[in-house]
């Protein structure tokens, strides 16, 4: 038997899950505003916006997940604060859990003042001052370092579970990049939701395009990405022998990459009628996938206790 | 190291330190058990054999070390068995054994029930006169009781009840006691003449022909029919014994209830203990035959004891089938005149001064007509049995839960005839329940109207909430303290015992009818000294109790006994139990409480902790440690010798200190006087270690394989006398018996017990702790019977028995499985009975599988063999 | 009435080289009770208030180390036939590993290395993160519902920190759990494997007695007599941050790679929307 099997769940799942899910879409979105920011045109304004004020929400409900997920919630704290030597802060660079706590504090920070630039930039001139943190340089290096928090949230998750000794997740090194990978999608999916929902109008039309397609790129790598993770498993692929398998191949694969793909790539394979939905089902489909993604790699590491493991003997 | 008939390491695992440390300084150790168990798992070799085959397996070990090489050519076991054992003694002409009549020995009769109590429940008896020494005077012993053999020993429990013949008298013998008995001619006038004997061991006559005869058929082959043993590993057993027997080197026995629990259960140990003498391994460090007792102070409760037919110090209780009339005939009847039991009437005339005080005088025999007298079996299943016929009126329940013991279900019938029931327990437990929750009253059989039982309970302390004394399994006695206030009306048991004696006392003060006189004359006073707080109010002085236990000088109270050799037959001494006598020798001398270890490395006994009896004695007939002429037989193995003036050694000798090794036996006197220097067994009449049982055992002085009272299988050794001629067998329509092979009843089960819990569950089943460990009742059963009945691991089962149906959880194992006996293929399957209706972890009450028989010596129940059914429920 | 003095309690000196155990596992009898010393020092609850069910894997009914259960007795049935075989019986603990994989990865700092080199969870600084069950290679770690934290074995940090031996070696019967100093237990170990050895016992051996081995070694190490799955353990336990290295520079190289497609789509964009408009001017 592996290793890996002799170890215990965290039961994980619960709030896990969506907060993985969410801090992989937050630290996207951020990553995609800040790419319009730097390189868009004044017609992405409005984009950019919703961008940074969808990420810092996400950051505080990522907080709020994770803080949930704790037996004692309100020692939150104790992550970032030395609890018997208060104030002295506690970082473990080559603890995952511990600089992704500070990760999300300082993405979130960065999230919250692009939002509030951002927001000055556009709006009342009463909070003009605050305009600096959007305009010109200052605004676009802030832009720049929260673009690689951003990156970092989304893609830490992943290091996180390799970074343990449980089955799956720490049988391979694949996961921290398929996180990323499926973070920055999903985040395309959402911003072209919030588009759609928000801001459509014809000068975000080539935006929309351009997430289209910076998101059919990215499940093809996340395809591949998603092979070599499995067979970087090896025989331990063989948990997947199961209901979570299936779920895996069908929402994650086929829906959540395959379907999407073939809606950017090869239109013509639908109906007429379906073609103007293509765009938003699309979307909707890599968001389910992305979802289920993580519900898979976790559910099914989680499920496996010392006591049931009896796959390998 | 043999453990057999135990399963040590779950249900003494404490005392199972000390056979694991023996292991790591390379001590082997055998475990033989129908089921593989954490000893088997541990232990070197695990033997299979089934439940109640015990005596085929030692009686092969016996006939194969007869006749192995290593026995007859080592001159030690020679030198051992003529100089310590009745190997050379001649038995009466008229002994018949087994072999002579198909399983049966000489004597047998009918039995009849005497017309006073009914419920003695022999399927026969024996005479035992023929069973007797021979002493020269051409005479077989009388077929009903002689003083020849109380010369030789003492009688069984049940035989000391005046149940069988052994111990019931003709006629009126002797004269009957006035004041002025002299009780040292009386005993002198009790002795017989020596018996014969050969010390070539030639004489077809003479116990070790006897004995080679009697266990000629016990062949390897036979105890693998038997038993089921493979062959193989019952001959790696008779090897590994017989390797590490002699001057250097000794093997011990283990043993406990799966032994006992029996309708042979005597004959079982006694049979061990035939086999050890023959490997000298009786009396010497690191032999021996160790009965592991089971609650922490049942030992405690035979020597002060709570059982029927004996008073403190293993003295004959009263009675009154025998000549027990007066305090003389009871000497006459129960004294040996050799031996040291012949200082019987120090030991009785001291006891019942502790009993009556100043009233017992030598005018009215210290008060011996005020002892109650038992009329028969009192034991437990005997008591049930009358209870269930209505026979008993109240019952005090103090620290036993029967609702869950033997045949339940007829156990409760009893408990519902009763008038009134007293239940002093720590918790409510199935018997304080058995009225409204028992399963006949929830399924309706029995509607709770009916049962007009008065119940009272009675909250008990825990055994840390008191001080006072604990005797453990090496009878030692240590004192324990109080560690802790008990809750609310806990009381201890001291407590009610005494201050029911008390208002006892107050309620007979006016009587004058004679069966009072009793009551008004006991002495009856623990009362703290004034201006000592009592840990309860009311609680007696539990030092003052020891006080009365251990003995004081009559006239100076605060005198303490410093041993039994202080007794007198003349009332000058107090002292309850004699074997208990030295152990607080003075008011600031509690040696019970001492806590001296021997320093660490040295082979010591470790005298200076608690305290042993007899004497701080902790190895028996340890004379037996040196050889004839008093020298260690090796090094090794050296632990009391003669140093040329006396016996020293690590130990206390267990023998007169200053008897030179080759003093002869003066065959005039009385008691140790009688014996000579290389009589070591000193508590037997004739010095010797018993190979042949003339006395004590009142079926057979050998010990014969006999079937269980239920079993799948003819008795293949004897095939003319399947069970027991003489069990015990309780008539009821809820005690019905399998016909022997009744194939609705093809498997054989035993039952025991897991080290998570405790007996009936009482203590155990609602301590969250312990439930977990082991929550729910199983069945054991092998693979092979899994597959047969189609029944899979966890699947709910049916066990059924002509008394009962229970459920349970089959726990699907190979450390259980099918034997082969007398050619059948018998499947074997176990339960712990832990269980019942009461606690946080439920579960059906095993024993109402079991049935009301038992063993004629000791009244045993066979707990741990019978037959039964298992199907998928 | 004066009674003999009662010995004191055998106190061991505190010292502070490192301590741990040394479990025998072939004299141990499955009694359980270092388990229920545990629980009972500690004052850990039942499993659902033990009112369970049986698990129906030989006589194992805990089934497994958690927050509530810090020792656990695990019974290995071998037995190829009936009657034929062995049952493997090994009380497992937290290894108190050298380098500690649950306090490597902890954000809190409520796991610490003590003065006796044992590896205890401070209760009152954990938060319930739960990384460290994760990383723990031997499953010992698991929430403690009452408390809401993680726990596990703390050696006994109160009773020993006094000279006390720790609850559940003080309560084996048969010395199978021995605790002592690590180089006085190394040393006891490897002369009863020579011991087994010398009588045929040739499969024993010492799983985590080696400071060069695995995790630097366990503090608490066992002697078995199978390969470690046997007993469920691993046979390398291992850093979690093994996997850090590989994994950061993976997803590093993504998240790059995800920044040059963004780009260059929007370079993309930009020369669709110039080609467009020229087109469109060149339409007019
Ligand atoms: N944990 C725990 N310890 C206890 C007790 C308890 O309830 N729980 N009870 C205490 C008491 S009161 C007692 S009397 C002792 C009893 O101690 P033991 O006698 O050791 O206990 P049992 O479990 O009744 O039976 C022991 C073994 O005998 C085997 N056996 C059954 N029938 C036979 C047979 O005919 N021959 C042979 N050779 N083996 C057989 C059974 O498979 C079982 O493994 O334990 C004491 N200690
Ligand atoms: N089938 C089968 N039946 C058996 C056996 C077997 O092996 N198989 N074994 C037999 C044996 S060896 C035994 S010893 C018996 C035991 O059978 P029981 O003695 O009937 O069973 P226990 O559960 O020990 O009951 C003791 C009761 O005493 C209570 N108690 C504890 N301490 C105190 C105290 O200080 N004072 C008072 N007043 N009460 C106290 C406990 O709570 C408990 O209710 O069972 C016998 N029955
Ligand atoms: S329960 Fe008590 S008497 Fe029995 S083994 Fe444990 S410590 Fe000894
Ligand atoms: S065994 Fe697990 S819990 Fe114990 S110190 Fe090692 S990693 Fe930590
Ligand atoms: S659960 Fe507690 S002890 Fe474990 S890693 Fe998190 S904070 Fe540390
Ligand atoms: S050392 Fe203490 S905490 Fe650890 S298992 Fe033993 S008793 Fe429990
Ligand atoms: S206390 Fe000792 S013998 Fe009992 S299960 Fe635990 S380790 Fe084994
Ligand atoms: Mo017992």
């Amino acid at each position: 038997m592996p290793d890996t099997f002799f170890t215990s769940p965290p039961d994980w799942t619960i709030y896990i899950v969506p907060y993985f899910f969410v801090g992989g879409i937050a630290g996207g979105l951020y990553l995609l505003a800040a790419l319009l920011h730097w390189r868009g045109r004044a017609a992405d304004e409005p984009v950019v916006r919703l961008g940074y004020l969808a990420s810092a929400l996400g950051a505080v409900l990522s907080g709020v997940l994770l803080t949930f997920d704790l037996g004692r919630p309100l020692r939150f704290w104790h992550m970032l604060l030395q609890s018997e030597r208060f104030p002295l802060p506690i970082f473990k660079p080559w603890s995952p859990i511990s600089i992704g706590a500070w990760a999300l504090l300082a993405f979130g920070i960065f999230a919250t003042l692009s939002t509030i630039g951002a927001w000055a930039a556009s709006g009342p001139t009463r909070f003009s001052r605050l305009r600096i943190f959007y305009d010109g340089l200052p605004g676009r290096i802030l832009a720049a370092v929260g673009a690689f928090f951003g990156l970092f949230i989304a893609g830490y998750t992943g290091v996180l579970l390799s970074v343990t000794n449980r089955p799956i997740w720490a049988d391979s090194n694949f996961i921290g990049l398929l996180f990323l990978l499926s973070g920055i999608s999903t985040a395309a999916a959402t911003l072209i939701l919030l588009i759609r929902w928000r801001a459509q109008c014809e000068s975000t039309r080539s935006t929309v395009q351009w997430l289209t397609w910076f998101d059919g790129w990215l499940l093809l790598l996340e395809l591949a990405v998603l092979f070599a993770f499995i067979v970087s498993l090896g025989r331990i692929a063989a948990v997947w022998l199961n209901a979570w398998g299936l779920a895996l191949v069908l929402l994650v694969m086929v829906a959540g990459i395959l379907v999407p793909l073939a809606l950017h790539f090869r239109p013509s394979m639908f109906r007429e009628s379906w073609r103007p939905h293509s765009v938003v089902a699309g979307a909707v489909l890599v968001l389910i996938g992305g979802f289920f993604l993580r519900v898979v790699v976790l559910a099914a590491s989680d499920a496996i206790s010392r006591t049931q493991a009896g796959l390998f003997r | 190291m043999v453990i057999m008939g135990s399963n040590m390491a779950e249900c003494h695992p404490v005392a199972f330190r000390w056979p694991m440390k023996a292991k790591l300084n390379g001590a082997k150790i055998i475990h033989i058990d129908p089921r593989f168990t954490r000893t088997s798992a541990v232990a070197d070799l695990h033997v299979p054999i089934r439940a109640g085959a015990d005596i085929a397996f030692l009686g092969g070990l016996i006939n194969h070390v007869l006749n192995s090489e290593r026995w007859n050519r080592d001159p030690f076991f020679r030198e051992y068995v003529s100089n310590y054992t009745n190997a050379a003694t001649l038995i009466n002409e008229e002994y018949r054994d087994t072999e002579d009549l198909a399983g049966r020995f000489s004597g047998l009769a009918d039995y009849v029930e005497s017309p006073m109590w009914a419920y003695n429940a022999f399927v026969g008896e024996y005479a035992t006169g023929s069973w007797q020494y021979d002493r020269g005077d051409g005479q077989a012993g009388p077929a009903r009781g002689t003083q020849g053999q109380m010369a030789a020993g003492r009688p069984a429990p049940t035989a000391q009840t005046g149940e069988t013949p052994e111990g019931r008298r003709a006629g009126a013998a002797g004269a009957t006691g006035g004041f002025d008995t002299d009780y040292d001619a009386l005993v002198r006038s009790l002795r017989t003449p020596p018996a014969r004997t050969d010390p070539t061991l030639q004489d077809p006559r003479c116990v070790f022909q006897i004995v080679k005869r009697h266990f000629a058929r016990y062949t390897p082959e036979m105890v693998e029919q038997v038993c089921g043993s493979p062959k193989a590993k019952f001959l790696k057993v008779a090897e590994l014994l017989l390797e590490n027997s002699g001057r250097e080197r000794t093997s011990a026995f283990a043993y406990a209830v799966a032994w006992t629990q029996h309708t042979n259960g005597v004959q079982i140990i006694s049979c061990a203990a035939l086999l050890q003498l023959l490997l000298g391994n009786i009396g010497r460090p690191g032999g021996g035959i160790m009965a592991l007792r089971g609650h922490a102070a049942i030992q405690g409760s035979t020597d002060i004891p709570t059982l029927y037919h004996s008073i403190h110090g293993y003295m004959s209780h009263p009675s009154a089938l025998k000549e027990h009339e007066t305090l003389e005939q009871y000497v006459r009847a129960e004294t040996s005149p050799t031996g040291y039991w012949a200082n019987l009437p120090k030991f009785m005339v001291s006891y019942l001064k502790s009993m009556y005080g100043a009233a017992a005088t030598r005018e009215n025999q210290f008060g011996y007509d005020w002892h109650p007298k038992i009329v028969g079996d009192h034991s437990h299943m005997a008591m049930f049995a009358a209870m269930a016929d209505g026979r008993v009126r109240g019952m005090f329940c103090i620290g036993q839960n029967p609702a869950t013991s033997l045949n339940a279900s007829l156990e409760r019938a009893g408990l519902r005839r009763l008038e009134w029931l007293v239940v002093k327990d720590n918790w409510l437990t199935e018997t304080a329940t058995y009225w409204h929750s028992a399963p006949e009253v929830k399924d309706g059989t029995v509607n709770i109207e009916d049962i007009k039982t008065e119940v009272f309970f009675f909250p008990s302390t825990q055994v840390a909430e008191y001080e006072g004394s604990f005797t453990n399994t090496q009878r030692m006695l240590q004192w324990h303290f109080m560690a802790a206030k008990a809750p609310g009306e806990c009381r201890t048991d001291t407590w009610f015992y005494y201050n029911l004696g008390k208002r006892l006392k107050r309620a007979y003060t006016n009587s004058m009818l004679p069966r009072d006189q009793g009551w008004k004359n006991v002495l009856w006073d623990f009362e703290p000294d004034p201006g000592t707080e009592p840990p309860y109010p009311g609680e007696p002085d539990a030092l003052k109790i020891l006080r009365e236990i251990n003995g004081y000088y009559t006239d100076r109270p605060t005198e303490h006994l410093p041993g039994f050799a202080a007794l007198e037959h003349d009332g000058s001494t107090t002292c309850a139990s004699w074997i208990y006598c030295g152990c607080y020798p003075a008011p600031d001398q509690n040696l019970t409480a001492a806590r001296n270890p021997d320093p660490p490395g040295q082979s010591g006994a470790h005298l200076g902790w608690g305290y042993a009896w007899p004497a701080n004695r902790r190895v028996l007939y340890n004379r037996v440690s040196a050889d004839a002429d008093g020298n260690p037989w090796s090094e090794r193995k050296r632990w009391v010798w003669w140093d040329g003036t006396k016996w020293v050694g690590h130990d206390v000798p267990d023998f007169a200190v200053t008897k030179p090794p080759g003093a002869p036996a003066n065959p005039a006197a009385i008691g140790l006087d009688a014996l000579a220097g290389t009589d070591a067994f000193i508590m037997k009449g004739d010095g010797k270690g018993w190979l042949f049982v003339p006395t004590g055992l009142v079926d057979g002085p050998l010990p014969t394989h006999y079937e269980p009272a239920e079993s799948p299988v003819r008795n293949p050794l004897y095939p003319e006398q399947q069970s027991s001629p003489v069990l015990k067998y309780w008539r009821n329509d809820r005690n019905r018996l399998a016909e022997v092979g009744d194939p609705r009843y093809p498997h054989v089960i035993t039952t025991y017990r897991l080290t998570e819990h405790y007996l009936s569950g009482a203590m155990s089943r609602w301590l969250p702790w312990l439930t977990e460990l082991q929550p729910e009742l199983f069945i054991e059963i092998g693979t092979a019977l899994a597959q047969e009945k189609g029944i899979a691991n966890l699947d709910r089962v049916r066990i059924t028995t002509p008394r009962a149906e229970i459920h349970a959880k089959a726990l699907v194992t190979n450390r259980i499985g099918v034997l082969d006996i007398a050619g059948k293929r018998i499947h074997h399957v176990g339960m712990p009975w832990h269980w019942g209706w009461m606690g946080l972890s439920t579960g059906d009450v095993v024993n109402t599988l079991t049935a009301f028989v038992g063993d004629p010596n000791v009244s045993i129940h066979e707990g741990k063999a019978f037959t039964c059914n298992v199907e998928k429920a | 009435m004066d009674h003999p003095p009662l010995p004191i309690l055998p106190q061991t000196a505190v010292t502070t080289e490192p301590m741990g155990f040394y479990t025998d596992t072939t004299v141990c009898i499955g009694c359980k009770a270092c388990e229920v010393a545990c629980k009972s020092w500690n004052l850990l609850p039942a499993a659902d208030g033990g009112v369970t069910e049986m698990s129906g894997d030989s006589y194992d009914n805990t089934r497994q180390l958690d927050g509530t259960h810090w020792r656990h007795v695990k019974f290995i049935e071998q037995f190829p036939t009936e009657y034929n075989g062995r049952w493997l019986l090994m009380s497992d603990v937290c290894k108190h590993c050298v380098q500690a994989p649950c306090l490597e990865v902890c954000p809190t700092g409520a796991i610490i290395r003590t003065e006796f080199d044992t590896v205890v969870i401070q209760s009152d600084a954990c938060n319930g993160c739960r990384a460290c069950i994760a990383a723990c290679p031997f499953g010992v770690i698991g929430m403690n519902d009452v408390a809401g934290t993680a726990q596990k074995c703390t050696l006994c940090y109160d009773r020993i920190s006094v000279g006390l031996e720790p609850a559940c070696s003080k309560a084996c019967p048969t010395d199978s759990i021995q605790f002592g100093t690590i180089s006085d237990l190394r040393e006891r170990a490897q002369q009863r494997v020579e011991q087994l050895h010398a009588n045929g016992v040739n499969d024993a051996y010492l799983y985590g007695a080696d400071p060069n081995g695995p995790l630097g070694g366990l503090n608490s190490f066992y002697l078995l007599v199978d390969e470690p799955e046997v007993y469920g353990l691993p046979r390398n336990p291992q850093l979690p941050t093994r996997n850090l290295m590989e994994s950061a520079v993976l997803s590093t190289a993504g998240a790059v790679a995800a920044v040059g497609l963004g780009l260059v789509g929007l370079r993309k964009r930009r020369m669709d929307e110039i080609s467009d408009e020229r087109g469109a001017t060149s339409d007019e």
